[in-house]
């Protein structure tokens, strides 16, 4: 549905050249919903505007449904109105000086195609109805909710139906609880209507909860384009897994082709081909792998003092100090150890990562 | 029991400080009603008089007689509202593209553009008018005198000597202001409400007719009606142009009824000619709130975290640049030039190697053969006193208004906001009338001191609004925090808000010394032989026909003011600027 191949972007600031995309390659199939993760500045919204054609790309090719969209060495750029999109804004971008019905049936009177004019309030309606605002036609868009806005702007996104939906961080202006209900939603609705969606999020919770696919991006790179479980289970690099989820990192140095030297001892874990003896390597594990229990005696390997504990309802979060190496281990259920406590501390040897 | 004496205790005194910021409000409405309010009932009350000031006699309608049985006042009502159409329109056509311009564009050397409007706010609009004429004037005019010579023609070439010539210069002298009133509405508008309309599939020119106009569409309105309030007010230039050429308006009426050339003043007339003027200003502002207050509905709906996006202008720099740049020519450039030229010469000439081979600086070394020190002196009172007052009286208002909640904190923003429809001419006339007909109260006719006043009177608009803007970005937790680490309400306002909002009271100080020192209708109109101010001195050399002389003084108005805001807003910009509140 979409593809992109090798995309640059470079702005001309006072400080000279700022490459804001070094080379994108992406490809997105049809129904599919791909979330851009990563954190600001790191070139997301500018592939989203790319793909928009709200920002004119400096060298790659980009392609929608098939369509050559931009490709500045064909001096090839289909402006924004001629591609069949919606796009929902962070700013929801609701035209203040219309009510809701004028709002959502504006790409529909003025838009690419045209509709016969008996049919435009029932595709209007239709289109409240899938964002549940059915009944609100004749409120001003400027006595709306936060809320309110956003199903608008989604509706109004949607209604004409287009192939390819795109969203940049729509949720990121919703309180908390309203933005878990709204993805929930999203979900649904995209999926019932079988869009092929491109998402913008800095938030890894709502990359991994709605994305097919996920691609992390730093620096105008994509790290790791994969799904949900695997970018959370098989972090590509160091950045990802800092970037998604919880990690504990220790430094260590390589002893051998499957043993790391590191403050909690001479680890058995597999090291990537790459690297030789000496080198120096990070070691990853996440807080819920790692197994506290209270210290009976029975011979355990490592033993840690618990420094912290931080109860969470359904899990408590605890710091253990191992050798002077402080780890963050996830419990879930009740959790009988408490500050001050020494345990136990089991670290799965197949549950590590290693970096260089 | 000890516990509730205290609390007893506690409670009176919050009792005494409500009770004496509401008496300090009350006192401080009252005088704004009245420093607005008297000089307006002023201009009702003569305007049911005949004879001289303070001559009593019976309440008559015998003005308003004359003047409108007369077919004269028609023509010049129709005269006003044509020079006025024009300024708009003028102003118009080179703002709008300004705006977008400098906003939206890739458009180079956008500092420097910027730094030039403010300097065409610093020429006044007088001297502007003055050095115009020199240059198109049929009979002395530079371009006149060339083409005369170069193609031998018998008539003049161009004339400024009509409306549209009138409209042109006061419309060019506009365009910073509105410029800047457009600006502010444009930048709060979101980007991404254009966008969305490209992203719906709706082509730009569709975008540009049924979004963009619409939601700016308040704003552009609001500063149409603003400048069309202000084109029926000006003074300036219907004087310089329209009294040679006998194209009157409304405020050149008004003025020479209440100075006339020879006989008596008649203030009952100019009262006659004000009521028109002053209902139209009037109503002229309610539309203008209006259109402010709807205009704000749309923007409070803005998101936040965007970008707005440059548009490449790609070869179309270069026209765009020499479009800026035949606007700064004529706001800036070309008036200045051609006031430093007049100023080096015996007489008016072209440039030719005969005019050069007299080059000297013979009329600045001799101005104070003409004029005193008395109009300098009185020209550093005005550029002192006025801010002073005006930002006084303005943080006072702006305090209560936005920081407190006395009942009729909106009532004072109003009285605060009204000079602003009220044409400063018809003010100073007001006061004038009062300064004559009740002497014995008000006993500063003819000094420095009623011009003062004058001058305070119109500013203390533009200062609530400035003041107003800088209070709201004060957060209100930042005063509160100070009430809770235990600092009493006076320490608060002079430790922690006063500090934060210098910056933007400094700024807005400068402006109102400036707009203080370059001001010439109200110090016209109030004016005698004891308090001329420099702007007043240079009119009079106009009168004169000392043309090298105004050009020479004009020339040295500009420089000090240049300098003087430059100076300020460097030394400001070293040592306290690290605020940012300003503007």
């Amino acid at each position: 549905m979409i593809t992109i191949r090798g995309l640059r972007k470079w702005f001309d600031s006072r400080r000279g050249r700022v490459e804001a995309l070094r080379g994108i390659d992406l490809e997105v199939a049809e129904k599919e919903f791909c979330v851009l993760l990563g954190p600001s500045g790191c070139g997301k919204t500018t592939t989203l505007r790319c793909v928009a054609g709200l920002e004119k790309p400096d060298a790659g090719e980009l392609e929608i449904a098939g369509v050559l969209a931009s490709s500045p060495a064909r001096r090839i750029h289909i402006p924004t109105e001629k591609r069949d999109i919606g796009m929902v804004f962070q700013s929801y971008a609701i035209w203040p000086h219309m009510n809701v019905f004028n709002n959502v049936a504006f790409p529909l009177i003025k838009g690419r195609k045209k509709i016969p004019k008996d049919q435009i309030s029932h595709k209007v309606r239709n289109a409240l109805k899938l964002v549940q605002l059915d009944g609100l036609e004749d409120r001003p868009a400027t006595d709306l909710s936060g809320g309110q806005q956003q199903r608008v702007a989604m509706a109004r996104a949607m209604v004409t139906e287009p192939k390819l939906l795109l969203m940049d961080e729509p949720l990121s202006n919703l309180d908390a609880r309203l933005r878990e209900q709204m993805r929930v939603e999203l979900r649904k609705i995209t999926k019932a209507v079988g869009v092929t969606t491109l998402y913008v999020t800095h938030d890894q919770a709502e990359a991994l909860s709605l994305g097919d696919k996920v691609c992390v991006m730093h620096d105008g790179e994509i790290l790791q384009m994969a799904p949900p479980h695997e970018v959370y289970a098989r972090p590509a690099n160091l950045f990802v897994a800092q970037f998604v989820g919880e990690m504990n990192f220790v430094k260590g140095k390589v002893a051998g082709s499957a043993q790391v030297e590191c403050p909690l001892g001479t680890l058995p874990v597999q090291v990537p081909s790459s690297l030789s003896a000496g080198s120096s390597v990070t070691l990853a594990i996440r807080p819920e792998h790692i197994k506290l229990s209270a210290k009976d005696g029975s011979g355990a390997s490592l033993v840690g003092a618990v420094s912290s504990k931080n109860y969470l309802g359904d899990a408590a979060l605890l710091e253990v100090v191992v050798n002077g190496v402080t780890l963050m281990a996830k419990l879930v259920g009740d959790v009988e150890l408490t500050v001050g406590d020494e345990a136990a501390v089991e670290l799965p040897v197949h549950r590590w990562h290693v970096f260089p | 029991m000890k516990a509730e004496a205290d609390l007893g205790v506690i409670g009176r005194v919050v009792d005494v400080k409500a009770h004496g910021l509401g008496l300090f409000s009350s006192g401080l409405l009252a005088l704004l009603i009245l420093m607005v309010g008297v000089p307006l009932v002023m201009v009702v009350l003569m305007s049911l008089r005949t004879g001289f000031p303070g001559e009593g006699g019976a309440l008559t309608l015998a003005n308003f007689v004359a003047v409108y049985s007369s077919p004269g006042t028609y023509k010049v009502l129709l005269n006003t509202v044509l020079f006025a159409l024009g300024t708009v329109l003028v102003t118009l056509v080179f703002a709008v593209p300004l705006v977008w311009l400098l906003n939206r564009t890739d458009l180079p050397l956008k500092g420097t553009i910027y730094v030039l409007m403010t300097v065409g706010i610093l020429v006044p609009v007088f001297l502007r008018t003055i050095a115009w004429i020199l240059l198109l004037s049929p009979r002395i005019g530079l371009v006149n005198q060339w083409a005369r010579q170069l193609f031998g023609m018998d008539h003049p070439l161009i004339s400024l000597y009509n409306i549209p010539g009138m409209a042109f210069i006061q419309g060019v002298s506009f365009v910073p202001s509105a410029f800047f009133m457009l600006a502010a509405a444009y930048r709060t508008m979101d980007p991404s409400l254009e966008e969305a309309a490209y992203t719906s599939g709706v082509s730009k020119f569709q975008t540009f007719l049924r979004i963009n106009i619409p939601i700016t569409w308040p704003a552009i309105a609001g500063v149409m009606v603003y400048l069309f309030m202000s084109a029926i007010a000006v003074f300036e230039v219907p004087a310089i142009i329209g009294f040679p050429a006998r194209i009157l308006v409304l405020s050149a009426l008004i003025f020479t009824s209440t100075n006339p050339p020879t006989g008596l003043p008649d203030y009952g007339l100019a009262g006659a000619y004000g009521a028109v003027m002053l209902i139209a200003g009037l109503a002229l502002a309610y539309f203008y709130v209006r259109l402010v207050q709807h205009g704000k509905k749309y923007t409070v709906i803005t998101g936040r975290g965007y970008r707005p996006r440059q548009i490449s202008l790609g070869r179309w720099k270069w026209p765009a640049l020499a479009f800026v740049l035949l606007y700064l020519s004529m706001e800036v450039f070309i008036p200045f030039l051609v006031l430093v030229w007049a100023s080096l010469l015996p007489y008016l000439q072209l440039p030719t190697a005969e005019a050069f081979s007299q080059i000297s600086f013979n009329n600045y070394e001799t101005i104070f053969d003409f004029v005193d020190a008395q109009p300098f002196i009185n020209t550093a009172i005005l550029m002192l006193a006025v801010p002073t007052g005006t930002m006084f009286l303005s943080v006072l208002v702006s305090w209560i208004v936005v920081r407190t909640q006395v009942r009729f904190r909106g009532s004072l923003d109003t009285i605060a906001f009204l000079p602003h429809a009220i044409p400063s001419i018809l003010l100073a006339v007001g006061l004038g009338y009062l300064g004559l007909a009740y002497r014995n109260f008000f006993p500063v006719y003819g000094t420095i001191a009623i011009i003062a006043i004058a001058h305070t009177i119109t500013w203390i608009a533009y200062g609530t609004r400035t003041t107003n803007g800088v209070m709201i970005q004060v957060h209100r937790e930042l005063e509160e925090a100070g009430k809770v680490a235990g600092a009493s309400t006076l320490r608060v306002l002079g430790r922690i808000v006063l500090p934060l909002v210098a910056s933007g009271i400094f700024n807005s100080w400068i402006w109102i010394s400036m707009l203080s020192y370059r001001e010439v209708t109200m110090a016209l109109t109030l004016g005698t032989r004891k308090n001329l101010v420099i702007s007043t001195i240079v009119w009079q050399f106009w009168g004169n026909g000392w043309v090298p002389q105004v050009a020479a003084l004009g020339v040295l108005l500009v420089l000090f003011a240049v300098l003087v805001v430059g100076i300020l807003k460097i030394g400001f910009s070293r040592f306290g600027g690290e605020f940012g509140s300003g503007n």
